[in-house]
């Protein structure tokens, strides 16, 4: 076993004042449906799963990199550790936070159950993606299974004994989905015999729990082609017996597990279905061909957790840049420079290492921001649903249109925070002793899977811009506007509230420009340009979410005493924010003017021209 | 066996180097750092847990009861061990120029006289003050046998006594003291075996250290009941005997690093320069 070392840090002061500063969860609390909940809860959980992350998940992270997942006698054997970590985090509860309390779990608002998500998995990503796809699965069951399905699969699910996975892709059918061809043939109501391939499996497998329930697309036989005749199915690896146990096999095998770039404690795996003809699904809710709408519920939420998993490494990353720079003597300062014994300093002192630091800390408190707002709105929706069901339609609304940006802004940033992050290193950052580049490796496939961050694009611009007749980009663009009007002459933050304020115009140029192209039938143009537009859309969110946050900041100051720790903590808050508007908004500006300039390169260029081999 | 637990808030030992001395010496400001159970008394926490549960079973065989002094804030640090599975909490109101090791001794002892536990379990010291003396006047005041530094604790002469290893410089000094009794606990109370309380199975594997607060035992702990009382009520003088003059922050580390040629070089340093040898 390589040695057991934590690495993980988080600033959990960063996290309470998302939480009750700027995002008001407080209001929710203590009244339904969150009526167990007050700050006190909030706080205590947010100590003792941090507690939990850095004492039992942390010192697990190299392991389970080094030592990857190894296939024996057919079953996947998880790195050293991971089964007591796994038993330990469902006898501390950390699963069940948002969990419903029928289904065993504690009912907390989904942003209390996101933050501590970010602390798990920060502390080790790989290990958090098997409880992490179990929770999804469960969760999926719960939305759209039977009663009798909910007690006998999710229950035990949520608890811990059997573990979960999605299984969508298959080797021909990836992004494009509707291609599956895996096959349900039915035996009795409700049950069918499943056959077919599915591949890159995130959790596909272990002995963590008793069994592992995976949730099957599959096509039952005359099912229309494409995604709408899709079922889905629950296919455990091992059938129950009457009384709820595991009873025997299920004819579900692993044909192997794929050596990765990173996450390499998460085993990937292919799962075969039915190669004895003897593999049994149990169709969700007694329904047939709403594969694809179930799925998606499933979806939704899994983006989000994708977008907090590029959060949590890129935190992680950023804290250990940080320590290091703070640590590591090299150089002398720059006013000495021309005197060769002038003292070593901290590499924290030289002024390009300090702009990668605040260049990774507004993007990794920009994007905890967003996130915090999504899932907040979501908590909102929730809890106005049935009282004032316009409120809640425009949270919803919020949910839809900022899931693609969660999943594809964070995602993408994580990979460069985490470059960022070796770069201060230096050649430290290059190896194995220091944390980074792993960080760098496990946060790569980030941008890959739960949908492409193309997919991603497209979800946004074909999808959430026009949603409810384009309501929900529009209720955006005006909380952003109100929040300009109200600051634009704001002592400090003015200048930085003004590029909002331009930046914001320039999405909103070329949100028209991508509805023009859509009406004049040049579609081509739309994919093409949809990534920088989703990446123009999250950095007009970011910025605005980091210049309310520093608003709320600068007021505070004025009350803190010059000794107290929270002076540091605001001022920094004001830093992160007029660094991220004055460096990241002006290129917003300039994408805007490239979608404009309407280069067709990229189309045009015979497939011959690429190469000349 | 009922079991009170006195516990002390005490500013985040993690990070004790926060903090700062006000420019005139008289006081030290911990302001912005997280208020924390004493790590010793955690410990104990931990330890009569051990001793009141049935080991794996979920079975409570006695009532864990804690006790703290200080303004209502402190309710706060109470929740801590009342997650863990403490099942009630005392808070005697009192302010901090009220109270040093004295008052709370006595303080205590009063408690004592109402609850009448089987046994007080409290950590040998606090991390901020490092006084090592409120469980001896405690045990003083009471008139009760009292085993400090307790590495061990086994419950003999069918829960009558216990059986306490206490950790001494020359090694392990084991005696045994008839209940009720005081005793204080070191940190290797938490080591997977140090308490056996004769029913929890041998065989029972606890985890090194005092137990997390689990999601279930968060919630719970909201529900718990915290009677308050204060030094009037329980006839107590608010004069402490101590007297603090001033404060001052210990010499910053210079950090500096001395390269030797030798072994014989650097066991004369350390005898001439650094004077440890």
């Amino acid at each position: 076993m390589s040695q057991a070392q934590n690495w993980y840090k988080a600033d959990l002061r960063e996290i309470e004042f998302l939480l009750f500063e700027q995002f008001g969860l407080a209001d929710l609390l203590g009244q339904a449906p969150y009526a167990e909940w007050g700050p006190d809860e909030v706080k205590m959980v947010l100590e003792e799963c941090y507690r939990f992350s850095t004492e039992i998940l942390g010192p697990l992270n190299q392991v389970g990199d080094r030592e990857g997942c190894t296939l024996v006698d057919g079953e996947v054997q998880t790195p050293s550790g991971f089964d007591k970590a796994w038993t330990a985090l469902y006898e501390q509860g950390w699963r069940s936070l948002a969990v419903a309390e029928e289904n065993g779990g504690q009912g907390s608002p989904l942003t209390l159950q996101a933050v501590a998500e970010e602390l798990m998995s920060g502390a080790n990503p790989a290990f958090m993606m098997y409880p992490g796809l179990t929770n999804g699965a469960a969760d999926l069951i719960a939305h759209h299974g039977t009663p009798e399905q909910v007690e006998r699969w999710a229950q035990p699910m949520f608890a811990g004994r059997f573990g979960g996975t999605m299984c969508l892709s298959e080797p021909h059918a990836g992004s494009d989905v509707g291609a599956a061809k895996t096959s349900a043939t039915k035996v009795s109501d409700g049950v069918y015999k499943i056959k077919g391939t599915k591949c890159w499996i995130s959790a596909g497998d272990h002995t963590l729990a008793d069994n592992v329930v995976h949730l099957v697309l599959a096509r039952i036989e005359g099912a229309e082609a494409g995604t709408k005749g899709l079922s889905l199915f629950i296919v455990p690896k091992r059938r129950l017996g009457e009384d709820g146990k595991v009873a025997g096999g299920n004819d579900v095998t692993v044909a192997g597990i794929e050596h990765k770039m990173g996450l390499n404690g998460s085993a990937t795996c292919t799962l075969s279905f039915g190669d004895n003809d003897d593999c049994l699904g149990y169709l969700v809710g007694g329904v047939e061909h709403q594969g694809m709408r179930q799925m998606f519920t499933m979806m939704n939420y899994a983006r989000i957790g994708v977008g907090l998993q590029g959060l949590a490494v890129a935190g992680a990353a950023y804290m250990n840049a940080l320590d290091y720079a703070k640590d590591r003597k090299q150089g002398s300062s720059i006013d000495k420079w021309k005197d060769p014994t002038a003292p070593r300093v901290a590499i924290i002192e030289h002024p390009d290492v300090r702009r990668m630091l605040l260049d990774m800390k507004a993007k990794t408190e920009g994007i905890r921001a967003l996130i915090v707002k999504l899932t907040t709105h979501q908590d909102r929706s929730v809890a106005l649903a049935g009282r004032d069901d316009d409120s809640a339609a425009y949270h919803k609304g919020q949910v839809e249109l900022l899931t693609p940006l969660v999943k594809a802004y964070s995602s993408d940033q994580a990979y460069r925070v985490a470059e960022t992050a070796i770069q201060v290193h230096g050649g430290s950052g290059y190896v194995r002793d220091f944390p980074v580049e792993q960080a760098a490796r496990d946060s790569k496939v980030f941008s890959i899977y739960e949908g492409t961050n193309h997919i991603q694009a497209l979800d946004l611009v074909g999808r959430k811009l026009g949603q409810a007749g384009g309501k929900h980009a529009q209720e955006f663009f005006a909380d952003v506007g109100k929040f300009v009007a109200a600051n634009k002459d704001h002592a400090q933050l003015g200048p930085a509230v003004a590029q909002l304020a331009k930046a914001q115009e320039a999405v909103g140029g070329a949100a028209f420009q991508l509805l023009g192209w859509f009406k004049g039938g040049e579609m081509e143009r739309v994919p093409l340009n949809a990534n920088r537009f989703l990446e123009m859309m999250s950095e007009v969110a970011v910025a605005w979410l980091l210049l309310e946050g520093a608003a709320i900041a600068v007021e505070k100051l004025a009350d803190v005493a010059e000794s107290h720790p929270d002076r540091a903590f605001y001022e920094g808050k004001r830093y992160a924010a007029v660094y991220y508007a004055t460096n990241v908004l002006p290129d917003v500006i300039a994408k805007a003017k490239m979608l404009q300039l309407g280069d067709q390169s990229a189309i045009e260029i015979p497939d011959a021209a690429f190469a000349t081999v | 066996m009922k079991i009170l637990v006195p516990v002390k808030r005490v500013a985040d030992p993690d990070n004790a180097n926060k903090m700062k001395v006000t420019a005139d010496g008289s006081a030290v400001t911990s302001e912005g750092l997280a208020w924390k159970v004493n790590p010793f008394d955690e410990y104990a926490v931990e330890a009569a847990l051990r001793l009141n549960e049935k080991g794996g079973s979920g079975d409570v065989l006695g009532e864990t009861v804690v006790i703290s002094l200080g303004d209502d804030e402190v309710i706060q640090t109470l929740r801590q061990p009342l997650a863990m599975g403490v099942d009630r909490a005392i808070l005697v109101k009192a302010s901090d120029g009220e109270i040093d090791s004295t008052v709370v001794a006595k303080a205590l002892a009063a408690v004592v006289e109402k609850e009448q536990p089987d046994l007080v379990l409290m950590g040998k010291q606090a991390v901020d003050g490092d006084s090592n003396t409120a469980g001896q006047m405690l045990a003083e005041h009471l008139g009760w046998p009292m085993a400090t530094f307790a590495m061990s604790i086994e419950v003999a002469d069918d829960g009558k006594a216990l059986v306490v290893g206490r950790e001494v410089d020359t090694g392990v000094l084991t005696l045994k003291v008839t209940l009720p009794a005081v005793v204080t606990v070191d940190l290797r109370i938490v080591a997977p075996a140090a308490v056996k309380n004769g029913v929890t199975p041998d065989d029972h594997a606890y985890n090194e250290g005092a137990r997390y607060a689990s999601l279930k035992g968060i919630m719970k702990a909201k529900k718990k009941p915290v009677d308050q009382t204060s030094l009037s009520d329980l006839g107590v003088e608010a004069s402490p005997l101590v007297e603090y003059t001033k404060y001052e922050l210990p010499p910053a580390r210079s950090g500096s690093a001395t390269f030797v040629e030798s072994v014989d070089e650097l066991v004369e340093k350390l005898r001439t320069e650094a004077k440890v040898l």
